[in-house]
């Protein structure tokens, strides 16, 4: 139920202009307006006040936009960590139009490897045979080959 | 250019970045500056001094916190506070040089507006005279067009806080007005 210290505050909080009341409350305020004379002048109180706001003059700060672009501002410098960062993800400029491209190059490559680590997809190595491989370079080391006849 | 965008290039060190955001955002700061310290020399060096602190911490800047309206006028309320303080401070230590300048530049200020507008210079003395927690309120939320939220945000208070705040400042404008 609308009352009159809940009426201050919507006025307070939403402003006199009744078009930005929660819709909820526009009927039941319309209702209290038409039963009180009190709440009627405390609504108009608040129209002549945001009038006057409005009406407030604006100061003229002509110069003050071309002395605010234009003040000295100090120079950037960055860190060299920030420097190796930037060349390695570069946000803007020519390398990130190259490295976009490149990073989506590598990705199926390193998907590829990432794969291939985990799973053997049916090719099995057994580990007795690299036994074996090194036992024939042994052997080869060994070889008498001045028999051949070249 | 979004916000986002130019403030990645004012990161960079792109003054022509800067420069469309001085441009686009000056107007609504110096209005809030000047409706804080009522008189124009102090409200040029808070826009000066809030565009240079854009500048040196434009990588601070969270825009999934803030939005660069907000942020910029939060920088530019507590540059206004500080601001006040000093000058409080001045004042009670009897430095009456800065503040008869300060008063008289407002004069000037006044006096090349336009008399007829009596009632608005009133209004105006009023809102000089409203605290600064209420003022900043009532300016945020009817002349920079922030919502409740947002303004609660830039002074760091919460919503209901600054609900009371601008009810308390509407309620001391009213009287003024009653009276004019």
């Amino acid at each position: 139920m609308m009352n009159f210290d809940k009426f201050e505050k919507l006025l307070n909080v939403h402003g006199a202009d009744s078009r930005s009341w929660p819709s909820e409350l526009r009927r039941s305020c319309t209702e209290l307006l038409d039963s009180s004379r009190q709440v009627r002048a405390l609504l108009a109180s608040h129209q002549l006040l945001e009038k006057r706001l409005n009406q407030l003059p604006v100061p003229e700060l002509a110069s003050l936009e071309a002395t605010v672009m234009h003040q000295p501002l100090p120079a950037r410098s960055l860190s060299p960590m920030d420097r190796l960062l930037d060349w390695l993800a570069p946000t803007e400029g020519f390398t990130l139009r190259l490295w976009r491209p490149t990073i989506a190059a590598c990705l199926p490559l390193v998907f590829g490897i990432v794969l291939g680590n985990y799973y053997s997809f049916g090719v099995m190595v057994e580990p007795s045979e690299l036994e074996f491989w090194e036992d024939e370079l042994a052997m080869l080391s060994l070889d008498d080959y001045s028999e051949n006849n070249f | 250019m979004t916000d986002e965008e130019l403030m990645r290039a004012v990161c960079n060190g792109d003054q022509s970045a800067y420069q469309a955001i001085v441009r686009q955002h000056l107007k609504s700061i110096s209005h809030y500056a000047y409706r804080m310290l009522g008189n124009k020399k102090d409200t040029e060096d808070i826009c000066q001094e809030t565009f240079l602190k854009l500048w040196v911490n434009a990588a601070k800047w969270q825009p999934e916190k803030a939005k660069l309206s907000t942020w910029l006028h939060t920088i530019a309320r507590n540059l206004c506070v500080d601001y006040l303080r000093r000058h409080a401070r001045t004042l009670t230590l009897a430095n009456l040089e800065s503040e008869t300048e300060a008063k008289l530049q407002h004069q000037v200020d006044l006096v090349e507006r336009d008399t007829a507008h009596d009632q608005s210079t009133q209004l105006e003395q009023a809102i000089l005279a409203l605290p600064e927690n209420q003022r900043s309120a009532l300016m945020l939320c009817h002349f920079s067009g922030f919502s409740n939220k947002e303004a609660a945000a830039i002074m760091n208070v919460s919503v209901k806080a600054l609900e009371s705040a601008i009810a308390r400042a509407k309620r001391t404008l009213r009287k003024t007005l009653s009276k004019i």
